[in-house]
């Protein structure tokens, strides 16, 4: 099989881009939309998450804002953050359309105020609608195996479950959820959205087989956005080339690379 | 000299005052009365919190807040009110369940100035000593530096002053519509000055074409049951809320954060942000009056931070953000000091 390869990396689709980035990146929080910008391009993401608040997008809404993200030249995946029903979360989807002018859509549906986790049956019917609307939906979704089936059946090509809430930093709450996930949909394509803490984390998910990470805090709100947008950069690469490489099987007992010369054979397992 | 301003606000009176200690004749044009409801500086609490806002913002704006603390008082003293400035320290705290936002935000002031590692955490205890009616909260850290300029009263007793001094004339609702080295022209004509300062804050968009506004919701309530005297805020993984007290239980609630630059009256979503965490704050706000809200749009640049350009017989000064009582002294001081004070010094 033939390689695509740019930077090193191998060259993926998703919603119809080939892209060789693996990192998708939140554009909220920075200090300002300076080093947004500059953590974005050191972060080398070729998708960025941009939230439409409905009250940003009246007239003369947050253009400026929406600007300096399109002049970057990325894919723009906006998201219906602040969403609490199906039929808010079409209307901003179709708002979101229009002004991004993209058929792609991360369908957030929030359930619960404080730790916003996302409402499975809201998000189900909205993704039902979407997906007949023509839409690529990126569903936002907890580790829940049965709701990833049923978005699946409506006709969703991804799916982002989540590592721990939105903003939380704990990383992967249930890795064996999500490794069950991964196992269920061999061929779909999943990104680990939300939750994501640290490098270490991005590199576990990226390790499980994971196709990508979505993120946002972890970088915006560090001391150093910049540095820390390269720190995910390589973590998400790292732990795909782990991936691709096959990673050698775990055991119960050390297994010494060579027999330590001069040691009896009978005491090297001991 | 013969100077003019364009654009009246905080940084447009600050310039003035400063000039006239001069001896210069100033002429002041804004799109706006002199009341000043247009202008930021109006809708701002007038926080002088050089820490807290570092949880955000560049560590060049702590230098900038310090020098401008120091000036604020004489400038004050100019006007004859004294006592709109306070510097008797702020409160942050956070619920129980956010303690997190507290351990995250003193981690990343000392990463950015070592001045930080000198404020301390409060206790129950320490918070009761302090502010009596804030001591049901268990943890807040106590920052000694902090303070405010009551803004509205500055922007006030600033017009007054400038309006009866006899070397200054004020064109009132009278839009600019470009600065240009050494001229201002409005209705279609040119006005030639020995030097023009651009302050138009928003206003100076059509020529400042990475500026931008950021819309910010405030509200006023009354609140006789409350008593806080020191800035306050709250810290929660979503919403960032101050309380910022003026004479007579009034209190300052703020602010939204949204990059949009409608100017729209306040969203019932953003009310209720405030008002529950402002309720859970302290309860005897359940009884406050709500007076007032107002909605407006901070002049912003890429990098958050004000920007001073220098040219021929022109200053222009902009991108002061959420920053505006915090720097405006420092920065129109650097901006006289760099621009035409440099050359009066060259010339005479």
């Amino acid at each position: 099989m033939t390689k695509i390869l740019e930077n090193g990396n191998e060259m993926w689709e998703i919603g119809g881009k080939t892209l060789s980035s693996r990192l998708l990146i939140g554009s909220a929080l920075y200090p300002s939309p300076a080093s947004m910008e500059q953590a974005i391009r050191v972060s080398g993401a070729q998708i960025v998450t941009v939230a439409l608040r409905r009250q940003a997008a009246g007239e003369g809404g947050g253009n400026h804002y929406w600007n300096i993200i399109k002049e970057m030249g990325l894919s723009v995946l906006p998201n219906t953050a602040g969403c609490h029903s199906a039929k808010e979360a079409i209307t901003t989807a179709q708002m979101a359309r229009e002004v991004f002018g993209t058929n792609w859509i991360k369908l957030e549906v929030i359930g619960d105020q404080y730790n916003l986790q996302p409402d499975p049956y809201e998000t189900l019917k909205a993704a039902e609608v979407l997906v007949k609307e023509g839409f690529e939906v990126f569903p936002y979704t907890t580790d829940d195996l049965v709701v990833a089936k049923r978005l699946v059946d409506a006709g969703c090509r991804i799916l982002m479950p989540w590592g721990s809430p939105i903003g939380s930093g704990k990383g992967l709450m249930n890795p064996y959820n999500l490794r069950a996930i991964r196992e269920a949909f061999p061929d779909l394509t999943l990104i680990v959205d939300a939750g994501i803490g640290k490098p270490s984390h991005a590199v576990l998910a990226m390790e499980m087989g994971y196709d990508a990470i979505l993120l946002n805090s972890a970088i915006a709100l560090s001391h150093d956005p910049v540095r820390m947008a390269e720190a995910f950069r390589y973590a998400v690469e790292a732990g795909r080339a782990g991936y691709e490489a096959g990673m050698m099987p775990e055991r119960e007992f050390a297994s010494p690379s060579t027999p330590t010369v001069g040691t009896p054979f009978w005491h090297q397992n001991k | 000299m013969n100077i003019a301003i364009a654009g009246a606000g905080l940084v447009g009176r600050l310039l003035a005052l400063n000039l006239l200690q001069e001896g210069h004749c100033i002429t002041l044009y804004d799109a706006d009365s002199a009341y000043g409801e247009e202008a930021a500086g109006m809708t701002a609490a007038g926080m002088l919190a050089l820490f807290a806002e570092l949880e955000s913002a560049e560590s060049v704006i702590f230098d900038i807040g310090k020098r401008s603390i120091a000036l604020w008082p004489s400038l004050l003293e100019q006007l004859g009110i004294p006592d709109a400035y306070q510097q008797e320290g702020s409160i942050i705290t956070a619920h129980p369940q956010d303690y997190s936002e507290l351990d995250h935000f003193i981690a990343t002031l000392r990463a950015k100035v070592s001045e930080a590692s000198e404020i301390g955490m409060l206790d129950a205890a320490g918070i009761g000593a302090l502010e009596p009616d804030l001591s049901q909260h268990r943890k807040a850290f106590f920052i000694p530096h902090e303070g405010q300029v009551d803004a509205q009263r500055f922007m006030q007793r600033a017009a007054e002053y400038l309006l009866e001094h006899p070397l200054v004339t004020w064109h009132q609702c009278y839009g600019v519509e470009r600065v240009e080295e050494g001229s201002i022209i409005s209705g279609g004509k040119r006005r030639s000055y020995d030097w023009v300062f651009d302050s138009r804050g928003l206003g100076a968009n059509v020529q400042l074409d990475d500026l931008r506004g950021v819309r910010g919701e405030v509200l006023w309530v009354d609140a006789p049951e409350v008593r806080i005297g020191r800035p306050t805020r709250m810290l929660h993984p979503r919403y960032k809320l101050y309380i910022v007290p003026r004479p007579n239980h009034r209190y300052i609630i703020g602010a939204t954060e949204i990059e949009s630059e409608d100017r729209s009256p306040i969203s019932v979503r953003s009310s209720l942000e405030l008002l529950s965490a402002l309720y859970s704050m302290h309860t005897g706000f359940a009884e406050a009056r709500i007076v007032k809200s107002v909605t407006n749009c901070r002049p912003a640049l890429r990098d958050n931070l004000p920007r001073i350009e220098q040219h021929e017989k022109m200053t222009r000064i902009n991108g002061l953000y959420r920053h505006g009582y915090l720097m405006a002294p420092a920065v129109v001081e650097q901006a006289l000091n760099e621009g035409i004070y440099k050359m009066e010094g060259a010339t005479a």
